[in-house]
């Protein structure tokens, strides 16, 4: 069904995933979709509350993006076959885990442009000192 | 302790792990067990997972998919020569530190 990744996309494939975005990455978030509807109830709660904090801090975009949300099903899978708890799981301060978790993955464009820009505007200002010196 | 504990630990969680992976592969759930016995008792696994996500991606371990007699199969991750390399140069910069420490905390260096 989906082409080899070597073989160069038709044309169509091409036009149309302009218009759509990466159908392959969709095609991977609905499979990780399903992961999670299949684990338990407590297990699927606390993914989603990641997902939703993912969604909103994390990369967003790209291959990375994809990445992190499959590792993060393989984690919930794995820890409801160990019957792990929620609580061993997140420790005591689930954001630091979940910022942990996070810096694994690249940042996402809108991230990374920010913190270009940020750099850069560091580097003026002080530039700017060096040539008013 | 706690607080200051857990602050510390970070920096230095990656060394631990390393050096439990130095003495034979493991699997997550094993290497959260053996850091319990070892008495870093307050580490989640999801820290731990994190963490094993980073060394796979820097290449410090091999990961070979297991099969398991319940739920998906299991990654077992073994120390590879990179990984070792990076374990010496954890114990390194750990005596480093320890003997700046300790030479600050008996004061020896105001003398």
């Amino acid at each position: 069904m989906s082409a080899e990744p070597s073989e160069p996309k038709s044309r169509y494939l091409q036009y149309l995933e302009i218009v759509t975005g990466s159908l392959e990455e969709k095609k991977r978030w609905r499979q990780y979709k399903a992961r999670v509807k299949g684990l338990p109830e407590s297990h699927r709660i606390a993914v989603e509350a990641l997902e939703r904090y993912l969604v909103h801090f994390g990369p967003a975009d790209g291959a990375g993006a994809m990445e992190m949300y499959e590792d993060l099903a393989d984690l919930f899978e794995q820890s409801a076959a160990d019957a792990t708890p929620i609580r061993d799981i997140f420790g005591e301060d689930p954001v630091a885990f979940v910022e942990a978790f996070m810096a694994n993955y690249p940042l996402g464009q809108y991230r990374a442009r920010e913190r270009n820009r940020f750099v850069s505007a560091v580097e003026r200002a002080a530039a700017e000192q060096d040539r008013t010196k | 302790m706690g607080k200051q504990l857990t602050e510390m630990l970070k920096g230095t969680l990656e060394g631990v792990v390393l050096a439990i992976l130095s003495g034979r592969p493991a699997y997550g759930y094993e290497i959260t067990a053996s850091l319990r016995e070892r008495g870093f008792s307050d580490i989640a696994e999801g820290t731990v997972y994190a963490l094993l996500v980073r060394i796979e991606q820097r290449g410090l371990v091999d990961v070979e998919k297991v099969p398991s007699g319940k739920g998906p199969p299991r990654k077992v991750y073994s120390l590879n020569a990179q990984g070792r390399e990076c374990l010496e140069e954890f114990w390194r910069t750990w005596d480093f530190l320890a003997g700046r420490l300790g030479r600050l905390h008996q004061g020896g260096e105001q003398t």
